[in-house]
C-alpha cells in the first residue's frame, strides 16, 4: 500500500458496515443453512406448494426445494446482524476487516464441497 | 404469464427463459472478466508517442473498470432471478433424470454452482460500496480480491451451467 494510501483514513461510514456485515453474514448463514437443513419455507415445485420450515416431499408430489428458503433465512438474518453492526459506534464497526468480504467466501468453498460429499461417488 | 403459452409450447417457453439467462451470464461474464483483468493487471499510462499501438491483451485489460460495477450488480441480479424461476422446472424434469442416469459429479458441480452464486448474490452490496468509493485508496486490496473471487464464481457458473445444458438441457 502506498504511503498515501496508508495515511487517508478509511470513511467508517454505516452503508460501509451494513454491506460488508450483510455479505459476510449471509455467506456464513447460508451454509449454515444448507447443512443445517434450516430453509425458512419448503417449495414442492410438482404441487407448486410452499410450507413453512423444513418439510420433506411428500410422495406423489415430487422432490421438494429448500434452495429458495435457506436464501430467505440467510438474508433475514444477515440483514438483522448487519443492522446491529451498523448501530455500533462507528469506532467498533471500523475494527471489521473489509478483507472478510473476499476472504469469508474462499474459505467457505471447501466445507460446501464437503457439505455436497453425497455427490462425489466414484 | 399463463397467456404466453396459448402462443408458444410450454418447452419453448423455458428454453427461451433460459436463452435469456443464458444471455444474461455472457454479458455478466464478459464484464467482470474485463473488470477483474482490469484491476489483477492495470496498465500504466506510458508517455511513448509514435510508439507500437497496444496489443489485444494490453487493450482488453484498460477498460475503465469502476464503470462496470453497476451493471455487473444488475446482470447478476438477472440472471439470478432468470435462473431461480428455471430452477424450479430443473429440479423435476433435467436433475432428475440426470439421477437417473447416475450422474451424480455433474449434479454436485451444478449444486456447488447454485451454492457459490447465492453467496455472490449476498455480497454484491459490498462488491458495490467498494467501487462506487473507487477513489480510496484503502479499498483497493479488498476492492480487487473480490471483484477476482465474483469473477471466478462467474466463470465456474458459466461453465458448469454450460457442461449440464450439454449433458440435458431444457427440451432434451
Amino acid at each position: 500500500m502506498s504511503a498515501a494510501a496508508q495515511t487517508q483514513s478509511a470513511p467508517s461510514d454505516r452503508r460501509r458496515i451494513f454491506a460488508l456485515v450483510f455479505g459476510v453474514s449471509f455467506a456464513v448463514l447460508y451454509v449454515v443453512c444448507d447443512m443445517a437443513a434450516l430453509p425458512m419455507f419448503t417449495y414442492h415445485p410438482g404441487s407448486d406448494r410452499i410450507d413453512l420450515g423444513f418439510t420433506p416431499a411428500r410422495p406423489d408430489e415430487g422432490p421438494a426445494m429448500y434452495w429458495f428458503g435457506w436464501i430467505a433465512t440467510s438474508a433475514l438474518g444477515a440483514f438483522v446482524l448487519a443492522l446491529g453492526a451498523a448501530l455500533l459506534p462507528q469506532k467498533a464497526g471500523a475494527k471489521i476487516p473489509l478483507a472478510l468480504a473476499w476472504i469469508v467466501p474462499i474459505a467457505l468453498v471447501p466445507v460446501l464441497i464437503y457439505s455436497l460429499k453425497f455427490y462425489w461417488r466414484w | 404469464m399463463d397467456f404466453v403459452l396459448d402462443y408458444i409450447s410450454v418447452t419453448t417457453f423455458w428454453t427461451v427463459l433460459f436463452i435469456v439467462h443464458a444471455l444474461l451470464a455472457v454479458a455478466l461474464l464478459g464484464a467482470l472478466t474485463h473488470q477483474a483483468v482490469a484491476v489483477w493487471g492495470p496498465v500504466r499510462l506510458a508517455s511513448t508517442p509514435g510508439g507500437s499501438a497496444p496489443g489485444f491483451v494490453t487493450r482488453f485489460r484498460s477498460v475503465f473498470a469502476p464503470s462496470y460495477a453497476g451493471v455487473v450488480c444488475l446482470l447478476w441480479v438477472l440472471a439470478f432471478i432468470f435462473g431461480a424461476i428455471i430452477y424450479t422446472k430443473y429440479r423435476i424434469y433435467v436433475r432428475i433424470p440426470i439421477e437417473q442416469q447416475g450422474l451424480f459429479k455433474t449434479l454436485g458441480a451444478f449444486e456447488l454452482k447454485e451454492h457459490l452464486v447465492t453467496i455472490g448474490l449476498g455480497l454484491l452490496p459490498i462488491y458495490w460500496y467498494l467501487w462506487k468509493n473507487a477513489r480510496n485508496a484503502v479499498y483497493d486490496s479488498s476492492r480487487k480480491w473480490l471483484t477476482i473471487v465474483l469473477a471466478a464464481i462467474c466463470w465456474y457458473g458459466f461453465l458448469t451451467g454450460h457442461v449440464l445444458n450439454n449433458v440435458r438441457g431444457f427440451g432434451s
